[in-house]
């Protein structure tokens, strides 16, 4: 039979208004059946645990995690995946999961414990896991910090410890030696300022202006909330104290620009031999080493010039913080067994041993024997880590971690205080006072949402 | 009547025009020209306060581009940008065509309001819709997939496109196509035969926008794909080369200047229906 041409069946090229309506309708019920079903179509059902995590700030500690879930998966017969994301992406992509009740099974949670209280319906209890994990590696450092509403909502996971970087030969140029306090840092800076080479405090909103800034505050004797979590304690006379010495830290010993510093800022300045000290983790030394940055006008690497010591110490006390980064199984997940069963796998000694020892001890274990791991007596740059593990405390110190305390955090009321001050915006008293008023304000709101 | 001098005459563009767009084209290509100088650059002199930031001081490593293409999935994620916003482009111009004809040239009671609640729902930031939006992705069972950027990418693209060609379609007399009325056709084949061919720049348009738009989005790629592979250009420059404090910035550079090379290439050989489309709307 011989093709009908076009213009012989004008009718039937057409699509009559009835007929579309007919497929469009159908269409849409098609596509109203699957959501209202509320599940996707079972094209291909194979077990599979995935683990969504942040891209590690020594790359090497991401490929020992891959290892380890493929050894495990292979073991178990199981399909793995591991999806890795800047670690500013986290937030969107946990809120998303958690709104759409899907996702992965395997979760890291952070930077902070405060994500156990935020998330906490939608978290599976890790009560089994966490008893299961502590004997085997000599118990966890300070349990009581990571239970949120007396619940293991999350194991938490590592934590990189804030020691104080310092550039050695410009600390000889000045004739200082040794320094261990605030003030001695105080000293050192203004020294190094009358030299070019400033100290370097983020004072912006990043997550090292909060660890900083809260451990001055703390080492002054000050803290935001007390110890039962709900009453605010920012306005004091240590508060004061703290935020005198930062503005005098920010106007006789450092440049304007840490009020707009991120995360990147103070490993750039340190090792582009700008600044003569940071209070940093171990990346920026690791970088510099890595990338084999010189001294600026020299041949010599400025690597070799760095050297970690201890977090400094205030009038009052020594102690920090730092992210404490988590890991979790959302509640939705199909696989919860199997996410249980790779973190027990993930958190035997060996294993821990291998991955800390692949990430040259940035990545330090919540878990009592990994801190006597050989990798920080390896290099005498690491040789003050577990100490400084030992005065780290969970930002909300001396109150318990909540969804305020993380709130505080993530909105950088701290940094915020503090550079309201240091620029001579606001009093000491205005500073604290707003920031009072902002605190109250989160714990406030976040009682009336309990 | 006397005449200016030859050569006053054949130097007066220099003066006139060449002259005055200088600021302006080096101002536009500046971050081009930087983001390659910093491509080729070795770390240590990305790091080092002394070296000149415009030019090469210390040799050219092309490093950052073997860092792309052997440790991560770049070309991967090339391609899947590729094909996410090709297909993403051309579904939205086709629904923009079909939604922008009826209100451009139909009469009926809240056409005008409804071509403006079209395009205040090209306001609503992403930021706001992605959380309803990633219910409806999983329940397609599209989570992980490059479909589920396909359908979630015209919620922006089909409401600014529609709003484009309502534009332009005003602008095309309505006398033609009401000849070929008058000679038969009926309201699709006026589309398609008379309407379409004439607003060719202002289609062109909507689709370099809807290319552009699609090509440079985050937030959706972020959210509703995970896998390393799957990952667009966008995302996967981002989670991979910036590792907490330490930003890659070879590497990110060199991945932005390579990215950058579809829009460009599209925007040279469009370039003279880009400017007409645009500016046709403009005037009617």
């Amino acid at each position: 039979m011989a093709k009908p041409s076009p213009a012989s069946t004008p009718v039937s090229r057409r699509v009559s208004r009835r007929q579309f309506l007919g497929a469009a309708a159908g269409g849409a019920a098609g596509l109203g059946g699957i959501l209202a079903a509320g599940r996707a179509p079972a094209v291909a059902q194979t077990k599979e645990l995935t683990f969504l995590t942040i891209a590690s700030f020594v790359p090497d500690t991401d490929k020992e995690l891959k290892r380890q879930l493929d050894e495990w998966g292979a073991k178990n017969k199981v399909k793995v995946r591991l999806d890795i994301i800047a670690h500013l992406q986290l937030v969107t992509k946990k809120a998303s999961e958690v709104q759409a009740r899907s996702g992965h099974d395997l979760t890291a949670l952070g930077a902070g414990l405060g994500d156990a209280d935020l998330y906490f319906d939608h978290l599976v209890d890790l009560n089994d896991v966490a008893a299961d994990v502590a004997p085997k590696n000599g118990g966890w450092l300070n349990e009581n910090d990571y239970l949120i509403r007396g619940k293991w909502k999350l194991l938490p996971w590592w934590m990189p410890p804030f020691p104080m970087a310092v550039r050695t030969d410009l600390l000889e140029q000045i004739g200082e030696k040794n320094p261990d306090t605030w003030e001695d840092w105080l000293r050192v800076g203004k020294k190094g300022k009358a030299i070019g080479h400033p100290l370097g405090i983020a004072i912006g909103h990043t997550g090292d202006a909060n660890v900083t800034l809260l451990s001055i505050l703390w080492s002054y004797g000050g803290s935001y909330v007390g110890k039962d979590g709900t009453t605010i304690t920012i306005n004091s006379k240590q508060t004061r104290q703290a935020l005198d010495y930062v503005k005098r830290l920010y106007t006789e010993a450092m440049d304007p620009e840490v009020i707009a510093w991120d995360d990147a800022s103070n490993n750039r300045c340190l090792n582009a031999g700008k600044c003569i000290a940071i209070h940093n983790p171990i990346s920026a030394y690791e970088s510099a080493k890595k990338d084999k940055v010189t001294i600026p006008g020299k041949a010599r690497e400025i690597a070799e010039v760095i050297d970690h010591v201890n977090t400094p110490k205030g009038p009052v006390d020594r102690r920090t913080t730092t992210g404490y980064w988590c890991v979790g199984i959302w509640n939705f997940s199909k696989n919860v067994e199997l996410a249980k069963d790779f973190l027990r796998y993930h958190f035997q000694p060996e294993n821990q041993a291998k991955w800390v020892e692949a990430g040259h001890g940035f990545n330090m274990p919540f878990l009592a024997n990994l801190t006597k791991h050989p990798v920080y007596k390896s290099d005498k740059q690491y040789r003050f880590i577990p100490e400084i593990a030992k005065v780290t405390v969970p930002p909300s110190w001396p109150g318990p971690t909540t969804a305020a305390s993380q709130q505080v955090l993530d909105l950088y009321i701290i940094p915020d205080m503090f550079a309201q001050h240091a620029t001579g915006k606001m009093s000491a008293d205005q500073a604290i006072a707003w920031a009072e008023k902002e605190m109250q304000e989160i714990y406030a709101g976040r009682r009336r949402k309990v | 009547m006397s005449s200016a001098p030859r050569w006053l005459r054949r130097s007066r563009p220099v003066f006139t025009l060449y002259m005055p767009t200088l600021p302006f084209v080096l101002f536009a290509l500046f971050p081009l020209y930087f983001m390659f100088v910093t491509s080729f650059k070795t770390n240590a002199e990305l790091y080092d306060v002394n070296s000149v930031p415009f030019w090469i001081g210390r040799g050219v490593t092309f490093g950052h581009y073997q860092l792309l293409s052997n440790d991560t999935f770049f070309w991967s994620w090339f391609v899947n940008s590729l094909m996410v916003s090709v297909a993403a482009s051309a579904i939205s111009v086709v629904l923009g065509v079909l939604a922008a004809y009826p209100l451009a040239r139909l009469k009926f009671p809240g056409a005008e309001s409804f071509g403006v609640a079209i395009f205040i729902t090209y306001l609503v930031p992403p930021s706001l819709l992605f959380l309803p939006l990633s219910t409806v992705v999983n329940r397609l069972g599209l989570s992980d997939s490059l479909w589920s950027l396909v359908v979630t990418y015209p919620t922006f693209l089909v409401p600014f496109c529609t709003w484009l060609l309502m534009g332009y379609f005003r602008t095309v007399p309505k006398e033609i196509e009401e000849c070929a009325m008058l000679d038969g056709c009926n309201r699709l084949q006026t589309l398609i035969r008379i309407l379409l061919p004439v607003a060719v720049p202002g289609v062109i348009c909507a689709a370099l926008f809807a290319f552009t738009l699609s090509w440079n989005e985050f937030l959706y790629a972020l959210v509703f794909v995970s896998p390393a592979e799957l990952k667009t250009l966008t995302v996967g420059v981002f989670s991979e080369l910036i590792r907490g404090d330490i930003y890659y910035w070879g590497g990110l550079m060199a991945g932005a200047c390579i990215g950058s090379f579809p829009i460009v290439i599209a925007y040279v050989f469009f370039l003279d229906y880009y400017v007409s489309g645009l500016t046709a709307g403009a005037v009617k």
